[in-house]
């Protein structure tokens, strides 16, 4: 096991770099008026080209493989989906599919497209492509995981006519409605779907209101706009074809380079503004964009046949020894806010348990003591001899997990730190050796409660072994009724909340900046950018 | 003949060593590199399906017995394939292919940067009067190596992209992205260099031959420049090897904070990712580049210096000419 250093080294970075940037920039207090374009016209706006500083190399562009969240930035501009949701009611309307309907054991989807959509190779979308698409996701299974997992019990796609098609599924799939929202399961070109899974990594055609000009490992992606498009959704600000004329992404590995660019003016916007940052880019000059990961919060995710997770009082007592919005204020951006419920406050099905995650320390003792622990000597509470210690296994978010486990400690749980490496954490849950996992799961629908408890979960990381747990989250995947399935979810959340399965620490929120010069970036309901309505003013 | 010989059989030898610690290395580590790949690639939606990952590690040519596995990339090696990305799905050889000019550019310019500047501050040093400001100036060169890397390419950044917009802050296109990331490695590379040239040519200078061009008469430049740097070019020429090998890491930093694709970062990508062949891939490479250069070094002392051939050819000529020598006595 490893002792984690105290301070994560990034952390450790960002003061520095702020002493550099501050001894620097204090002569210069209209660094930030410097105009990005070399043609600073007198009409306002005239220019349509921005710079976005992406934190990453994408890897690859394809929406349908990858799940990391910056791909996905890019690739949501290229590609639209049959569906799109709305991100404040959750609300599921038409794009790519003007019509579309469910029978009543959500095992069959039928969809009608809109008509005269095109790529822009310029072939007509049509039920055929549509059906290759999901085909060939569920041919690449773990390379396009996430694609697929919404596509789960995918039994083929019945084309009735060039603009009418069925999927069918061997089981109910009520999440399937809400996947088909995202970018995963974006349509791509009869050509794109039948090139190798690398090849679309580098280079992809969508119908999407931006065109992928050039990509270049590890240096920048460009995309312009699509001549011709008009079949943005209803949920957009406008219609027709996109405001900005082309959107160049170069890659910017260092946060310090991020913001300080932004600050100059040789970036527009940028992604993933450290939270330590927030407040240089409050003020009137620039916009901030925060929107919180939809999905399971950041939270101790524990292994009820592992150790003292099997204890519901232990468990109970440490979600009570948390003080959530302590721990958003030392951890979290200032434009989030504290956990309170097992889903985040910007997943659909969201039900407020403010109450049952209260900070509680005299309920957790009392809950302890009742099950014979007594405050050891050293503060930390023992029975028979043994210690009340657990160690959460992570390989992000290591200032959450010190947080807490400065909390805990106060409460007289001893909480270790298991920080390993991304492919390590996943090795320990291959293996199942571990207490619990600190992390979060970003998916857009609460189906994503059973992904991660069911038995049959894509990801099950807490392993409960609850039978009536297990039910219910069979039985809110199979209801197609809205109220019904809610009123199943509502059940799940305060169920999985009560015996603290699931233990929330923080709401991770993605936080982008950009000039004010630039306005209109939106979220999708995966707190996904969608640049359709982004424009430049003056 | 000779004398190449055993310096090609040394450098091959450096090559195989550092494959057989690098195998080593990375199968000494725990964990599965196959889970950390798809960790990359899928996020928080990777599988931890044993029949997958097991069809994953075929496909990657890990499966088989360790020492299989040892012999069969060795030999791939000779092939110039170093086998595919698990992260990227990239070719390793494509990679390193595309990133290696833009790090070989900054490297380049860095050494010559350095060169330069270590050659400067010991002419300036070794003709500073009197004492205190000798001093001074010999105590400049060593700060280049004291500030870490990170430090200066971001001081250089605000300065010169952020505040006066002279060079690009990010990026590896054309000569002006080289030059802010080539300054600061020339820093370090520059303090090192400067350790050698100083210590020979103050050494030099104080040496006889010297005393003997001043009172000759000959000119400050002349006597610097024929007796006392030639005599210090040499060690310079020597380290080399070893600033190539500095250089080879120090790009991983300088290529992070300036946003540049390059050897650094994908070594340092390929880390943190446990992307096991691009991790071999490059140190291959690095090794390779190493070993050559330490080689035409070796080599290149021996041109420059006759005493050092003559040395190395001197035993066995000895041996072959005996029964004449004994003659010729």
């Amino acid at each position: 096991m490893t002792i984690p250093a105290r301070i994560p080294p990034r952390r450790l970075a960002m003061p520095v770099a702020a002493v550099a940037f501050a001894t620097v920039l204090a002569g210069c207090s209209g660094a930030s008026e410097t105009p990005t374009s070399d043609t600073p016209d007198a009409e306002p706006a005239a220019v349509q080209d921005v710079v976005f500083a992406l934190k990453e190399d994408p890897t690859c562009l394809d929406p349908q493989q990858t799940s990391m969240t910056t791909s996905l930035n890019v690739g949501r501009q290229l590609t639209d989906s049959l569906l799109d949701q709305d991100a404040e009611t959750g609300d599921i309307v038409p794009w790519l599919a003007s019509d579309w309907s469910v029978n009543d054991d959500a095992t069959a989807y039928t969809f009608t497209l809109a008509e005269g959509v095109t790529f822009s190779d310029g072939t007509a979308l049509t039920s055929d492509v549509v059906a290759a698409n999901f085909d060939a996701i569920v041919e690449l299974g773990a390379a396009a995981s996430l694609a697929s997992a919404y596509l789960g019990g995918y039994a083929g796609t019945d084309v009735i006519s060039d603009t009418e098609f069925t999927v069918n599924f061997s089981a109910p799939n009520v999440q399937f409605a809400q996947g088909a929202t995202t970018m995963s399961l974006g349509i791509l070109s009869a050509e794109t779907v039948a090139a190798s899974a690398e090849e679309r990594c580098l280079s992809l055609v969508g119908t999407g209101p931006f065109v992928l000009d050039s990509y270049v490992v590890n240096d920048s992606v460009k995309i312009v706009k699509r001549e011709g498009y008009d079949w943005g959704s209803e949920l957009r600000g406008h219609t027709g074809e996109a405001y900005l004329d082309s959107v160049t992404f170069p890659i910017i590995t260092e946060a310090s380079v991020r913001t300080g660019g932004l600050e100059s003016g040789e970036y527009d916007l940028i992604q993933d503004v450290p939270y330590i940052d927030e407040a240089r880019f409050a003020g009137d000059e620039y916009h901030l964009y925060a929107a919180a990961n939809p999905g399971v919060p950041n939270a101790f995710l524990v292994n009820t046949t592992h150790g003292l997770m099997g204890e519901e009082a232990v468990r109970q007592a440490i979600t009570k020894s948390l003080d959530r919005d302590q721990i958003n204020v030392l951890t979290g951006s200032v434009s989030g806010q504290a956990p309170t419920s097992v889903l985040t406050s910007s997943t659909p099905g969201y039900t407020d348990l403010g109450d049952t995650l209260a900070y509680d320390p005299e309920g957790a003792a009392a809950l302890l003591e009742a099950d014979g622990w007594e405050l050891g000597a050293d503060g930390i509470y023992e029975r028979d001899g043994e210690a009340l210690t657990f160690t959460v296994t992570a390989f992000y978010a290591q200032d959450v997990l010190e947080a807490a486990q400065i909390q805990l400690a106060d409460n007289g749980i001893d909480m270790q730190i298991n920080m390993v490496s991304a492919g390590d954490f996943f090795g320990a849950i291959a293996t199942g050796d571990y207490d619990a996992l600190g992390a979060g799961l970003t998916r857009t629908d609460p189906d994503v409660l059973r992904v991660l408890l069911s038995v049959d979960g894509g990801s099950r990381w807490a392993i409960a072994e609850d039978d009536e747990l297990e039910a219910l989250l069979q039985e809110q995947a199979a209801t197609v009724d809205t109220d019904a399935r809610q009123a199943i979810i509502d059940e799940i959340q305060q169920l999985v909340a009560e015996r603290a399965y699931v233990i929330p620490t923080l709401e991770t929120v993605q936080l982008h900046a950009s000039s004010s010069s630039v306005e209109g970036l939106t979220f999708d309901s995966a707190a996904r950018i969608n640049l359709y309505d982004a424009v430049v003013v003056d | 003949m000779r004398f190449v010989a055993p310096k090609v059989l040394q450098a091959l030898f450096v090559v195989w060593a550092t494959y057989t610690v690098t195998f080593l290395l990375i199968h000494a580590l725990p964990g599965d590199p196959v889970l950390a790949a798809l960790a990359v690639r899928a996020g928080d939606a990777a599988t931890t399906d044993p029949e997958v990952l097991d069809a994953l590690r075929a496909q990657y040519g890990l499966d088989g017995s360790v020492l299989h596995q040892y012999v069969t990339h060795f030999l791939a090696l000779f092939r110039g394939d170093l086998g595919v990305s698990m992260a990227t799905g990239y070719e390793v050889s494509d990679m390193v292919a595309r990133a290696l000019p833009k790090t070989a550019a900054v490297a380049a310019l860095a050494l010559a940067l350095g060169f330069a500047g270590a050659l400067s501050f010991t002419i300036a040093a070794y003709l500073a009067r009197p004492h205190w400001l000798r001093s001074t100036i010999s105590q400049i060169p060593p700060l280049g190596i004291a500030i870490p890397a990170f430090l200066t390419g971001v001081v250089l950044i605000s300065v010169f992209s952020f505040q006066l917009g002279w060079f690009p802050a990010s990026g590896a296109n054309g000569f002006s992205s080289i030059v802010l990331p080539a300054i600061t490695l020339s820093l370090p590379t520059g303090a090192v260099f400067y350790q050698v040239f100083s210590a020979a040519v103050f050494e030099a200078g104080d040496a006889g031959f010297v005393r003997t061009a001043q009172a000759k008469g000959l000119s400050q430049p002349v006597v610097i420049g024929r007796h006392i740097l030639r005599n210090a070019v040499l060690p310079a020429i020597t380290i080399i090897g070893i600033q190539i090998g500095y250089l080879a890491g120090g790009t991983a930093v300088v290529e992070t904070v300036f946003s540049r694709d390059g050897i650094g970062r994908i070594t340092v990508d390929a880390v943190l990712a446990r992307d096991i062949n691009v991790v071999t891939g490059v140190v291959m490479v690095v090794a390779v580049i190493y070993a050559v250069t330490t080689m035409i070094v070796d080599l290149l002392y021996g041109v420059l210096d006759p005493r050092i051939r003559t040395r190395v050819a001197a035993k066995p000529r000895a041996r072959a000419t005996t029964p004449a020598g004994g003659a010729d006595a």
